[in-house]
């Protein structure tokens, strides 16, 4: 009755159908997730905003000022004295002792690894 | 319905015509057909009636909710606000954002069980007012605030409770975390979200609002400031501590980088809180260093001092005699500190000689006088960012005795800020730089300066303001390691029409460091009162230790080196 031809093509228009229909299924299922994201990116966006506000709000000086003042007692914080700045150059040389010359000195000899890589050693 | 009658009756018909030999039984047919078709016809007619009057009556009441006014509930129609660019410090600290806040409303005739509504919102907003919400929820009313400005996180979880009958508004808010204090500087916008003042105006003023009406702005870079938040909370703290220290009924400062013009830091007191300012129009809240006009005094004598000089018909040696009062026309000059003798260009300066300075413009002329100090820009409109500026007022003709006058300060009109400015070329080697609220380097800055005064006059008055600090009236200014120079100005200030000899308008004017000034200081304090009955009310005992401590406590955050070289006392550097 049918000839092969015909079923051939049968098949053929209910799987286009079939996969028709999964694609929009598909394309809706992502548009619906994209839509979410969205949603999600756009939240995030205004909490990014708030804690910025949050943080400058939390970080500004008049209230690090109060902060110390109340918490003087475990804090100990001083405003920085202009006699408090020293330049790298202005701080005295470290004063060397003879411990510290033959200390170096051992240092030098007794863990010495030389990192020189000869051909010899490989 | 028409066509179904039609059909109706065609078969009829049709059969007549296809069997015309059967009509024995076309007979019996018709003859049924007859006898029962009277009421068919009816029937037809009655369905006819019937769907009619249906299909009118939800005509009929299409047409009529047509006619309806919509049910009043709903939140009020939602302000539009443009959103507007972040303004940030020049280190990226936020001092105006742009945020957005729900607000949730419920619509009470929508409502299921408010008992239940009620139990489930206290689970994410604590204090809620049990009972006043109640009320509010069996009201009936079509609509009703129940809590402004959430945050989001309390937004998501209300949406989360899945409550029937409340919904969110949200809406763009401007906040500013610094609140008062850099509040004239950063300016106000208005309920539309519009700039209406400070530095929200001038954004507003270069078309940000036409590019965002055709929708090419969404994503806007923050707009850096050349003020710093730190210095500026400095300058704040001590105008407000100094305003109440010194009883004054306003104070004021400004930090400006001589060498760039950047405004680094500016305050002006009393001032509002931005994200609440309820007070910003009063009659008081002025941003004095800038749209204030005042006769700036004795700080005059800078620039009295630097023309002298610069006119070449003066020299660090000339001698005026300050020994009594100079009399013109009808007024006496008089000074403060008579010190009956001859004066020198660097005396006059240090014991701040009325008398020597008038004779100092004096020598100068009033046309070289009055063209010195347009080149200065005090006298003319500042161009700058800030949309609040005045403009100073001079006398429409100059005589003789306006030269005299204005060379101690008394008789021009100008703002703080441009006084500042003006000491800034006097000590960055004689430019002249306009002041600019936005981040700038020295080479921009240079390619808009304007040589005002010579290397010469420069250095004379760099010496001048260092040994002033030292030996003069800027000593309360100093502070150890960081170079100090500075000159007080008092002025009496006009009421009534008449100088008034208990109230004075106090400045000071401050750069370091010395030996290569960096920063301008200038600091105001209207009407100050002595801090204590007996002390000083002169400008050395107010303005002058507010610029002292408002260079102590930022010297180090203005990145300047101290150096105690030139200081002459012993410095011990322990060793072990």
């Amino acid at each position: 009755m049918f000839r092969t031809s015909d079923i051939i093509l049968i098949a053929l228009m209910v799987s286009a159908t079939a996969m028709t229909y999964k694609i929009k299924r598909d394309a809706e299922e992502q548009q619906t997730a994209v839509y979410r994201l969205q949603a999600q990116i756009r939240t995030e966006n205004d909490t990014i905003d708030l804690l910025r506000a949050d943080w400058s709000l939390l970080t500004q000086p008049a209230r690090l000022e109060k902060l110390t003042d109340v918490y003087s007692a475990q804090l100990d914080l001083q405003p920085v004295d202009a006699h408090q700045f020293v330049k790298l150059g202005d701080l005295p040389a470290k004063p060397l002792t003879i411990e510290d010359l033959t200390k170096q000195g051992g240092d030098m000899a007794d863990s010495g690894q030389d990192r020189i890589v000869t051909g010899a050693v490989q | 319905m028409m066509s179904a009658f039609a059909r109706f009756v065609k078969p009829a018909a049709l059969f007549k015509r296809a069997s015309p030999s059967a009509q024995d039984s076309s007979i019996v047919v018709d003859s049924a057909r007859k006898a029962s078709g009277g009421r068919t016809r009816n029937r037809v007619v009655m369905t006819m009636a019937v769907f009619l009057a249906i299909y009118s009556t939800i005509a009929g009441r299409l047409v009529w909710l047509g006619f309806q006014d919509p049910d009043a509930s709903g939140p009020p129609p939602s302000r539009v606000t443009a959103s507007r660019p972040d303004i940030t410090d020049r280190n990226g600290e936020i001092l105006a954002t742009d945020i957005k806040t729900a607000s949730l409303y419920a619509e009470p005739r929508h409502i299921v069980d408010a008992d239940e509504a009620i139990d489930k919102l206290s689970t994410v907003l604590p204090d809620l007012d049990y009972e006043q919400t109640y009320h509010k929820l069996k009201s009936g009313a079509g609509f009703v605030w129940l809590q402004r400005q959430l945050t989001p996180k309390q937004q998501a979880e209300i949406f989360q409770l899945g409550i029937p009958g409340l919904g969110f508004r949200t809406e763009k808010r401007r906040f500013y975390p610094a609140g008062s204090t850099a509040a004239y500087v950063v300016g106000l916008t208005n309920i539309d979200n519009k700039g209406i003042s400070g530095m929200e105006k001038y954004l507003d003023d270069q078309g940000l609002t036409d590019l965002q009406q055709m929708g090419l702005v969404k994503d806007m870079s923050p707009v850096k400031l050349s003020i710093d938040l730190r210095v500026q909370h400095v300058v704040h703290d001590e105008i407000v501590s100094g305003m109440e220290r010194f009883h004054a009924i306003a104070a004021g400062a400004v930090v400006l980088n001589v060498k760039t013009g950047e405004v680094m830091a500016m305050a002006s007191v009393p001032d509002f809180d931005p994200n609440n300012p309820y007070n910003a129009n009063d009659k008081d809240r002025l941003n004095r260093m800038s749209a204030g006009l005042y006769e700036m005094g004795s700080t005059f004598k800078s620039f009295t001092t630097a023309m002298a000089l610069d006119s070449g018909k003066v020299g660090m040696n000339s001698m005026f005699d300050a020994s009594h009062p100079l009399r013109v026309g009808r007024q006496t000059i008089h000074d403060f500190h008579n010190m009956g003798r001859a004066l020198s260009v660097t005396d006059v300066f240090i014991h701040s000689s009325n008398i020597g300075s008038a004779r100092e413009a004096m020598a100068v002329g009033i046309e070289g006088h009055r063209e010195f100090l347009h080149r200065m820009g005090v006298l003319e409109r500042m161009q700058t960012e800030l949309p609040e500026v005045a403009t100073p007022t001079e006398p429409k003709v100059w005589k003789q005795v306006n030269s005299l006058t204005i060379a101690f300060g008394h008789g021009v009109s100008t703002t703080p800020l441009q006084t500042a400015v003006g000491c800034a070329a006097l000590m960055n080697g004689g430019f002249l730089i306009e002041p600019t609220f936005l981040p700038r380097t020295v080479k921009q800055a240079m390619e808009g300066a304007k040589k005002v005064v010579s290397e010469k006059t420069v250095a004379a008055l760099r010496y001048l303001y260092a040994l002033n600090a030292e030996k003069g009236s800027g000593r309360n200014a100093r502070v150890p390691g960081y170079r100090v120079g500075g000159k007080t100005g008092t002025a009496e200030k006009v009421i009534n029409g008449r100088y008034s000899k208990g109230h004075n308008f106090n400045a000071f004017v401050a750069a370091f460091p010395m030996d290569d000034p960096q920063y301008i200081v200038l600091t105001i304090a209207d009407d100050p009162k002595p801090e204590k009955p007996g002390m000083g009310a002169t400008a050395a005992s107010n303005a002058g230790i507010m610029a002292g401590n408002i260079i102590r406590r930022s010297a180090a955050m203005l990145g300047v080196q101290p150096d105690f070289s030139h200081e002459n006392e012993p410095t011990l550097v322990s060793y072990q």
